[in-house]
């Protein structure tokens, strides 16, 4: 974690001024005197202040326990149970929950919870996938054009504005009828399609901070053009960044899963919380429980990191709080 | 104002010809249109005749110039997937059933957006503004399709006879499971429910951040200062300028609307835009696939032009050069 240049950290406010004269008036309540001093204050590392700010947000404090314990669950969930994932139970096919199946048993016999259990590992190895390639693509492209400005900027921009002009869903149809997908590929058109997000973001904090002092100073001390974006600018970007890129996760989730019901995602027999959804889409009067637990799913993971967002943004930048 | 309508429009019009030559490249590299008929054993000669009609021996940069200067002027061509009727046709017919949709959904959301942002945000931080809070969270988490499916679930089965999601009216056709303008009422309701959940979450969170903004600025407390009612106030002086940013967001969600929802019209076998577009990437119809996009990023790039006079209009701070 690096340190902010703005220099509000609050050692600064701490003088080893003589204590000597007022130590007089109240010699007896040593912390009262400190705490009047403002001398009782620690210095706190900005990791450790955002940390502090994260842990009043008490929702989003749920929320990345729960997140881990989904996580947990899709790791080690398909490990324990007695079922494989391709193994078919001939005697229990299409049943609702049972105490053997506790999420029923698809038309083919086989154990929902470890399928579900194993596209939760996939969907969310995606959404992964997809919110770190983005943040990369995104913050290089965006830093780029946000520092250099001119016609470069012109062609970023103008590129940004393509991509919102082409609706990505219709990108992604397109490519899906033809070429089969894997976990990998999905992920990585995703990323293509969703990096204008955070290019957007990142130029716009670019072209306000390489105005400012500090740049300027950089720049008389003969550093370069990269290292100025990298390493004095990028990390004040830091924040915006980070929240960014934990809500790509959700929308991750929540595009992967449409594609896959639509049929053109993740191919079977790869599993992924929206697969199983298209599998079971047609048993929905007889068996709804196959289509509501996948769905469930879904929801409580993009709830959850849009709930660790809303934290990491009151923690990482809380001057963009309003009211 | 006149100039800058104008200019805008100019700087549209490559983005959208650079746009659509993206998409009409990817579908037609997508699949082979032919692949059918090589099955159907047609003959030589109307497999000539078809690609000779199509022009597809010629290279993709040249069939996207004739398809776009014929279709500029209101000629898409015919779609094979739908027995060779004109594309136009079908589009416009189509796009009349989405606006059946989008219109009376686009209503409510403005209505329930503004209602519950204002709410929460006068009355920040109590019950009902967490409720509102965790309401647009759950919406904006909740995925349209799973939305859709659990709307079938609820008043598909156990509540089936509220709306009956089976008894289908079809739209312009008299079927026995019709029932006149009842049944054409209940048939309306889940879908629009299901495109308002999604919009009416994220917008009421934005008008609720608009909201709080204006009523914590100084010309708020003047006008309370003086005795001014609080009810006037935030209707009057807090409400009207609360509003300026949500128009121009109501003017890109009314745009988005119009070009059909792929999800909730596939969920509720509505033949309205995004089916359309679905069908045609599916069965491989360039000409269909293109006309579809072509009205829809229309219709997008539209709205966000009237978004941002809107916006002029409704803050004279803000001048167009």
């Amino acid at each position: 974690m690096s340190e902010t240049p703005s220099g509000m950290s609050p050692e600064d406010v701490v003088d080893d001024a003589p204590p000597g004269s007022i130590a007089a008036d109240v010699p007896s309540d040593a912390a009262v005197l400190a705490e009047r001093e403002g001398m009782n204050i620690t210095s706190r590392s900005f990791g450790r202040q955002t940390w502090d700010r994260f842990r009043r947000h008490r929702l989003a404090l749920i929320a990345a326990i729960v997140l881990a314990l989904l996580a947990t669950a899709f790791i080690v969930g398909p490990w324990l149970s007695p079922y494989g994932f391709s193994e078919r139970d001939v005697l229990n096919m299409r049943s609702g929950p049972t105490a053997e199946h506790p999420f029923g048993t698809d038309t083919i016999g086989r154990d929902l919870m470890v399928r579900t259990f194993l596209g939760g590992r996939f969907s969310l190895r995606i959404a992964l996938i997809v919110a770190l390639l983005t943040t990369l693509i995104g913050t290089v492209i965006g830093a780029i054009g946000g520092y250099f400005g001119g016609t470069v900027d012109t062609i970023v921009n103008q590129t940004i504005n393509l991509f919102l002009i082409i609706p990505a869903l219709v990108v992604l149809l397109v490519v899906g009828v033809r070429f089969a997908a894997s976990p990998n590929s999905i992920a990585f058109l995703l990323a293509i399609l969703l990096w204008p997000t955070i290019a957007r973001v990142v130029r716009g904090l670019f072209l306000q901070y390489k105005e400012q002092e500090f740049v300027l100073a950089a720049k008389a001390a003969g550093a370069r053009a990269p290292r100025i974006m990298f390493r004095h600018i990028l990390p004040n970007t830091f924040g915006p960044i980070v929240v960014n890129a934990t809500l790509l996760i959700g929308v991750a989730i929540i595009l992967e899963s449409t594609l896959s019901f639509l049929g053109v995602g993740v191919q079977p027999p790869t599993p992924t919380l929206g697969n199983l959804i298209e599998e079971s889409k047609g048993q929905l009067d007889s068996k709804p429980s196959a289509v509501l637990i996948p769905g469930g799913f879904i929801v409580a993971i993009t709830l959850c990191v849009n709930f660790l967002g809303d934290g990491l943004r009151d923690a990482l930048d809380p001057t963009s709080r309003k009211g | 104002m006149f100039a800058y309508v104008v200019r805008r429009i100019l700087s549209t019009i490559p983005l959208l010809l650079v746009g659509t030559f993206i998409v009409f490249t990817l579908t037609a590299i997508s699949g082979d249109p032919l692949s059918r008929l090589a099955t159907a054993d047609v003959g030589e000669e109307a497999y000539e005749r078809i690609i000779e009609l199509y022009g597809l021996d010629q290279p993709i940069p040249i069939r996207y110039v004739n398809w776009m200067s014929s279709a500029i002027q209101g000629d898409m061509g015919p779609a094979p997937s739908q027995g060779s009727q004109p594309t136009f046709n079908i589009v416009m017919d189509r796009a009349g059933n989405t606006a059946r949709l989008a219109i009376p959904a686009f209503f409510f959301i403005a209505i329930t957006a503004i209602t519950l942002g204002v709410y929460s945000a006068v009355k920040q931080y109590s019950k009902l503004d967490y409720f509102v809070t965790g309401f647009s969270f759950l919406g904006i988490s909740l995925p349209t399709f799973v939305f859709g499916l659990l709307l079938q679930v609820i008043f598909g089965l156990w509540f089936f006879d509220w709306f009956g999601v089976r008894p289908f009216y079809v739209l312009g056709m008299r079927t026995v499971a019709s029932h006149g303008w009842l049944d054409m009422v209940r048939s309306h309701v889940l879908p629009i429910v299901t495109l308002w959940l999604v919009i009416t979450a994220s917008e009421s969170r934005f008008q609720r951040a608009a909201m709080l903004e204006v009523i914590n600025s100084d010309y708020i407390r003047t006008a309370r200062a003086k005795g001014l009612p609080r009810r006037k106030v935030i209707l009057k002086h807090g409400l009207r300028n609360a509003l300026i940013p949500l128009v121009t967001i109501w003017a890109i969600d009314l745009g988005l609307l119009l070009g059909g929802s792929v999800v909730t019209e596939t969920i509720f076998a509505w033949p309205g835009l995004g089916r359309l577009l679905l069908d045609g990437i599916f069965q491989q119809d360039l000409n269909l696939t293109m006309g579809v996009i072509m009205v829809v990023s229309l219709l997008v790039v539209a709205f966000n032009l009237l978004a941002d006079l809107l916006y002029g209009v409704l803050d004279p701070r803000i001048r167009y050069e």
